[in-house]
């Protein structure tokens, strides 16, 4: 009966259908709103194809196995790992600037995650057979089975620590949440594991992503809190919130200016380090659009707003994370992409072909409708959270 | 109990895919650009014509190396990719959860999807086929017109396979990233 | 057929190869049009199966093999160890024989043509239907030709059974015969023949020095050539050096010790400075010379006088003087054990009779002609014959063949085989030029749409014939011009008349049955049977209404005894089972053997030896027929065949000489033409098999690397060739494998007919392209005289 009574009190405000339809009637919530529905559409007509077609209505290949589903994946893993890690600066570790953002933030960890695992879900052959085999037969050397094992104790975390957190039960919430978060790193760590110990793959093989994905996890949760809070407060922040997110803004140029320095030490190792595979492949890297739209996007833009206005312009880091999250999302696709760049057969199999050179990848249209699925759920749950829970006191 | 490998003559291939199609027909393996456990590899050949290298057109039979440290297995999250008795990388369909990570972590691209079981899949050295039937050749050995194949258990001191790679110089693929093949080509 | 054949793709047994439904409709979502089709195999159970042994059809070389059948579905094909010519491996085609087995294009049922001829529609009909038609059209026709057998034609492919079909033509009475040997070995056999008195083997096991001159043992396979040159050259110990002399860099090539890129149709000159160099430096077995040659004198002085040295070579072969001097050494030291590869290719060049006399010569100058290592005769063991009829029709015209006024012989080549020549054949068909009318033909296995150069005569002279009747598997190129398609079962669904094989290690074979055949085919004795039980009296009622002697005889006997001699059907009243049990009926066990086993040759059981899991001993090295004439050649004089004056009446050089015409030569911005044969595919009868499709899509368009640059045309670009004659196009494959100044693509490709799926309109069709030059000996078709120009489109 505990958990029962436990349950249901829960603070959750009573809402209606009509209650859920209704808001501000403005042209950027009535397209929000719109492109919300559109993107979860979408995902119902690539879920149908995929379930009529399977791999085949993806353009992964034998070659290049992993496409953009894993990317919009770790896209939203990473997100929710940052929310977590900013989440966590007020509630587990008492900053108390930070204190405001805590439960907001914890929520978007939640539906990130959820997002992430929705658009996985239709990447991973047998998702039922993983979870059954995942407990049955571990295998304990694989950086997959970490990464998914532990995310699906952290997302259980973050929702008991959201839970204490919509019950004011701060110490609760504190042991969760720093329970949650370490598990979170963790996890998180083990998603560049994924990559880090691919031997066959000397472009990833080593500790770089590890690390990496940690400072570009923080990263990313600083960019959504700004989000955020430019569409909780229209723009016009308070005292109070324009205090947060300056402080945030001061820590994320800080972070960008340590993770140029990291990538252009990976480059340089890369490129002159003089290691086979590995330096042709930084060099066609450099030659990529992607690459150069990660760098300008998730690092020079967000990083000149802020040096130029000393971390004060917050308006403008609003729009600064909105173009960084696109660069987050070629960061995401260009670790996924880069990795399997270099063909492991450089023999030609037939007379009649071309001798391998890079592997070529294009997402199909379901594999896109899919991924834009991802993010109409994601925007779908923050408005509903909006909504049923009290996400800032 | 036996650790199964194979040695390769492979200065004796011709590319003639006979292998390719007896294994396919063997291990009922569909159709298909993707879909094959074993292959024939040739480089572009180098020199301008009439001054070309003979030696540079070489052609180098391949699959499943079986390695004795298979990166395809320690990255299985379910340990669908097992050893097994004898030596040889399996895969258990019914574990298989298709992430493809063996796919990706693969140094010898041995591996691909099987669209029938929707698993990935590989070459199992005809374990469920033809050894399980008691007989002792795999389909690409048995049917190959210049015998480039011998397969045969590395443990026993006394098979063709062991004696030929005590007698004759060899070496294995991608050595330098410790898989330790058990699939060696004869020089 | 576009009615009934296109939608009957419904599948045989547990085996699916049809594309699974519905995904190919939507490539906008997926990537299946860059990973191909998807089709299904079968994998084999590790339950108790039947298992057959049998012999391949895949190609001509009739490998052995073992069916195993689960279920009554054939699963798997695996190579039987025991037949020494095939040494227990199967190729890829042969393994790909159950997707021509399972192929859901086959023919099923006997059809008679409704719409235009060409077109592809057809009508099922029964058996009795069919041959019904048959019979009122030939009747009609020899009504007409007041019983003039000869206005039919018969042509079959090379097979085991062809000689089923042929039994029939000869109880017939036509004398108009074309098979496969003028548009293939033709010159090569008979060159050999008159040389040395037969078409030998290679013992390349134990030669030393191997010379492989246009032919390509790695690709166009040709058992156990294609296994004992490999092995032999790669040996570890005591191996064979291989020089392969070809145009193009070929897999045998990528064999090879040497490669002398050759300029098309220059062989003979490369082989008379070789002989040049024999003479000249007096490198020959002169005791083997003196006491085996005819004509050497003459020979020898006519190439010293004509003065054939390797620096005039050089400048027409594109060979180097130093490398044919230093072959020619290296050959003949090695002789006896060292080989000029015969080689059984089509013939390219209208040089080809004279320049396979002048290998034959060559290589009989170092003495290596039967014995080990060199060329070799072989033994054979004697099958009995069995019953065949040849009736004589007085109305039968001979063959129709144009007789030349002015000079001994033909209109269009000197000599005319057994097998014809099929190009001057067609030609003079469509010109009228033949001494009467051929107004049908009966066509057994056989594709002249797919198989001869200039395809559009072909399909001209198919129209002109009032009757076609086609016995196949499946709805090839020419079958679309039939009037009648009889369709017969694939080699796994019948037993075929045993054989037996010559050679070092000679054995007897069989064909057995593996499953009863599918649909309504049948094979082709049994169709004969019915055939003949149907045309055999009314035909008979035609001879006796016109045939004066027949008329006669009957007077003086009875119509009953008369007829006994001339029924047709009595060649084909056994089964094939019982006709095969006679033909051996000599050695014990045999019968048994062949067909619980498939090979038999007498004390098999004492001398077969499984050494490894990959090697095999057939016969103890003295039980082995490497010399079987005491080292002679087997022409009637029992020597070497130098100088054949008889030849010079006929207008054909008594001795191989280099003639300017010889020369190669092309005009600027024009390419010669080269076709060949490839290890995954024979000729047009494999173009629709899925598996083999599998392993290379299409046939693609050599050209070298560098005109392609500058021409712009990149890797799978399509390129439209054209020559006087025709057009094809296929996709390019620019390589350095190639001369500048030559193409090449596989024989085989660009089916016009549209009830094969996987083959139609697949690649490019050479034959559309050949222009129809003929060798001046036999009429045999030169396929590498053709310049061609080329288009990317």
């Amino acid at each position: 009966m505990h958990i029962k009574e436990f349950i249901t009190t829960i603070p959750v405000k009573k809402v209606t259908l009509r209650d859920i339809v209704s808001f501000e009637k403005t042209p950027i919530n009535l397209l929000i709103a719109v492109m919300t529905l559109l993107f979860l559409v979408l995902f119902a007509v690539g879920i149908t194809t995929y379930i009529l077609h399977g791999h085949h209505a993806y353009n992964v290949t034998k070659e290049h196995p992993w496409g953009l589903l894993i990317a919009v994946y770790i896209f939203f893993v990473v997100s929710s790992t940052g929310l977590c890690i900013v989440g966590s600066l007020g509630d587990v570790f008492g900053f108390k600037d930070y204190m405001m953002i805590s439960k907001r933030a914890i929520f978007g960890s939640i539906i990130t995650i959820v997002s992430g695992f929705a658009v996985i879900a239709f990447e991973i052959g047998h998702p039922i057979t993983m979870v059954i085999y995942n407990i049955l037969t571990p295998g304990f050397t694989s950086a997959i089975w970490w990464m998914g094992t532990l995310y699906g104790l952290y997302m259980t975390f973050m929702i008991i620590e959201f839970v204490f957190l919509l019950k004011h039960n701060m110490k609760m919430a504190k042991i969760f949440g720093l329970t949650g978060l370490l598990v979170g790193l963790a996890a998180h760590s083990n998603l560049g594991g994924v990559f880090g110990f691919l031997n066959a793959r000397t472009i990833s093989n080593g500790v770089f992503y590890p690390m990496y994905f940690i400072l570009t996890a923080f990263i990313t949760g600083i960019f959504l809190s700004f989000i955020m809070y430019g569409f909780k407060y229209r723009l016009k922040f308070d005292e109070k919130a324009t205090l947060l997110l300056t402080n945030l803004a001061k820590i994320q140029g800080l972070l960008i200016a340590i993770l140029m320095f990291f990538v252009t030490w990976k480059m340089l190792s890369d490129v002159y380090g003089g290691m086979p595979n590995r330096a042709e492949v930084a060099r066609h890297i450099f030659s990529s659009a992607t690459f150069w739209a990660e760098v300008f996007f998730a690092m020079v833009i967000p990083l000149f707003i802020i040096l130029k206005s000393a971390g004060k312009n917050i308006v403008g880091m609003f729009w600064g994370s909105l173009i960084g999250m696109v660069g987050i999302f070629f960061m995401r696709y260009n670790l996924v992409h880069d990795t399997q760049l270099k063909p492991l057969q450089m023999l030609k199999t037939s007379e009649y072909q071309l001798v391998p050179t890079w592997i070529e990848y294009f997402p199909s249209v379901t594999e896109v409708m899919i991924s834009l699925g991802g993010l109409g759920l994601c925007l779908f749950l923050y408005y509903m959270g909006t909504k049923l829970f009290n996400l800032d006191e | 109990m036996a650790r199964y490998g194979m040695a390769l003559d492979y200065k004796n291939c011709i590319n003639c895919k006979a292998c390719e199609t007896a294994c396919k027909e063997e291990n009922g393996v569909l159709l298909g650009a993707d879909n094959h456990r074993i292959w024939v590899g040739m480089k572009e050949i180098e020199g301008e014509y009439p001054n070309l290298s003979i030696a540079s057109n070489t052609f180098y039979p391949s699959q499943c190396q079986h390695c004795d440290e298979a990166p395809c297995q320690e990255v299985c999250p379910t340990n669908a990719t097992y050893y097994d008795k004898d030596g040889q990388v399996r895969i258990d369909a019914d574990k298989c959860i298709l992430c493809s990570y063996c796919i990706n972590a693969c140094p010898y691209d041995a591996r691909y999807v099987d669209d029938r079981t929707n698993t990935v899949d590989k070459c199992t050295f005809c374990t469920d086929t033809r050894l399980a039937r008691g007989e002792t050749t795999t389909a690409c050995q048995n049917t190959c017109p210049t015998k480039v194949r011998i397969f045969g258990d590395l443990d026993d001191p006394n098979s063709e396979i062991s004696q030929v790679l005590q007698n004759r110089e060899h070496f294995t693929l991608k050595s330098n990233l410790g898989t330790k093949p058990k699939l060696f080509y004869l020089i | 057929m576009s009615t009934e054949v296109s939608r009957r793709k419904f599948l045989q047994g547990s085996i699916a190869l049809s594309v699974i439904g519905g995904m190919a409709s939507t490539n906008l979502f997926s990537n299946e049009e860059k990973k191909g089709k998807i089709k299904t195999t079968t994998k084999t159970n590790t339950t108790q199966a039947r298992t057959v042994s049998t012999l391949c059809e895949m190609c001509v070389n009739k490998c052995a093999l073992i069916a195993r059948v689960e279920n009554n579905i054939i699963t798997k094909l695996d190579p039987n160890p025991l037949f020494p010519k095939s040494r227990n491996m199967l190729c890829a085609r042969g393994n790909a024989g159950i997707q021509a087995l399972y192929d859901p294009d086959r023919l099923k049922y006997p059809m008679i043509r409704v719409g235009e001829k060409g077109e592809g529609k057809f009508k099922r009909v029964s058996w009795d239907e069919a041959f019904e038609y048959i019979k009122e059209k030939t009747v009609k026709i020899l009504d007409e030709e007041q019983d003039n057998r000869s206005s039919f034609m018969f042509c079959a492919g090379e097979g085991m059974a062809e000689h089923t079909f042929k039994t029939f033509y000869d109880g017939f009475g036509s004398s108009n015969w074309l098979n496969h040997s003028s548009i293939c070995l033709q010159t090569v056999a008979s060159a050999y023949g008159v040389t040395l008195g037969t078409y030998p083997q290679a013992d390349l096991e134990n030669a030393q020095y191997i010379i492989m001159a246009g032919a390509n043992r790695a690709e166009a396979f040709v058992t156990p050539d294609t296994m004992d040159f490999v092995k032999k050259v790669k040996a570890k110990k005591n191996s064979a050096k291989l020089i392969c002399v070809d145009p193009r860099f070929t897999n045998t090539a990528a064999k090879s010790d040497k490669w002398l890129a050759i300029k098309p149709g220059t062989d003979l000159a490369f082989v008379l400075a070789l002989t040049y160099v024999t003479l000249t430096e007096e490198l020959y077995n002169k005791t083997y010379v003196a006491e085996n040659f005819n004509g050497f004198e003459e020979y020898s002085a006519m190439i010293l006088k004509e003065n054939y040295t390797p620096e005039w070579a050089e400048k027409i072969t594109g060979i180097k003087a130093k490398e044919i001097y230093e072959i020619a050494r290296e050959f003949m030291a090695n002789a006896p054990k060292a080989i000029y590869y015969p080689g059984r290719r089509s013939t390219f060049s209208k040089n080809d009779f004279q320049l396979r006399r002048a290998m034959a010569i060559f290589q009989a100058l170092g003495g290596g002609i039967d014995c080990k290592g060199g060329l070799v005769f072989g033994k054979q063991f004697k099958l009995k014959d069995h019953e065949e009829i040849i009736p004589m029709y007085d109305n039968a015209k001979a063959r129709a063949v144009v007789m030349n006024n002015q000079h001994i012989g033909y209109d269009s080549c000197a000599i005319v085989s057994g097998g014809g020549s099929w190009i001057s054949w067609r030609n003079n068909f469509l010109e009228e030029t033949q001494p009467y009318k051929v107004r049908g033909m009966f066509c057994y296995k056989h594709n002249p749409m797919m198989n001869m150069p200039n395809t559009a005569k072909t399909a001209q002279m198919l129209k002109k014939m009032e009757l076609v009747v086609c016995i196949d598997t499946m709805p090839s190129d020419t079958v679309m011009y039939a009037d009648v398609v009889l369709p017969e079962c694939t080699y796994l669904e019948r037993t075929d008349p045993v054989k037996t094989f010559g050679g070092v290690e000679p054995a007897i074979a069989q064909r057995n049955k593996v499953i009863d055949p599918m649909y309504e085919s049948k094979p082709v004795i049994e169709i004969m049977r019915a055939l003949t039980n149907k045309i055999s009296k009314p035909l008979f009622e035609i001879t006796k209404k016109y045939d004066e002697e027949v008329q006669s005889e009957i007077a003086s006997s009875s119509e009953k005894e008369v007829y006994e001699e001339f029924d047709l059907t009595k060649p084909f009243m056994f089964s094939q089972e019982q006709i095969n049990e006679y033909t051996v009926s000599d050695y014990p066990d045999a019968a048994e053997k062949l067909k619980t086993q498939g090979v038999y040759y007498p004390k098999m059981d004492e001398y077969f030896k499984q050494l490894s899991e990959n090697e095999f001993e057939y016969y103890p090295e003295a039980a082995k027929s490497y010399s079987v004439n005491g080292g002679k050649p087997v022409t009637p004089s029992k020597k070497v065949e130098c100088n054949i004056e008889s030849f010079t009446k006929k207008g054909i050089d008594s001795m191989p000489m280099w003639r300017d015409e010889y020369m190669y030569s092309i005009p600027k911005n024009q390419f010669r033409l080269m076709t060949g044969r490839h290890a995954q595919y024979t000729q047009t009868s494999t173009a629709n098999n899925a598996m083999l499709k599998d392993l290379m899509y299409q046939n693609y368009l050599w050209i070298n690397k560098h005109v392609a640059a500058e021409k712009n045309i990149a890797f799978g670009d399509i390129i439209e060739v054209s020559s006087k004659i025709g057009k094809t196009s296929l996709r390019a494959y620019p390589t350095e494998k190639i001369a500048p100044d030559n193409l090449f693509f596989i024989h085989g490709f660009g089916q016009e007919s549209s009830e094969l799926n996987w083959a139609y309109k697949n690649g490019g069709n050479d034959n559309a392209i050949i222009e129809d030059f003929m060798e001046p000996v036999y009429g045999a078709a030169a396929m590498h005289e053709t310049n061609v120009e080329i288009r990317k489109v």
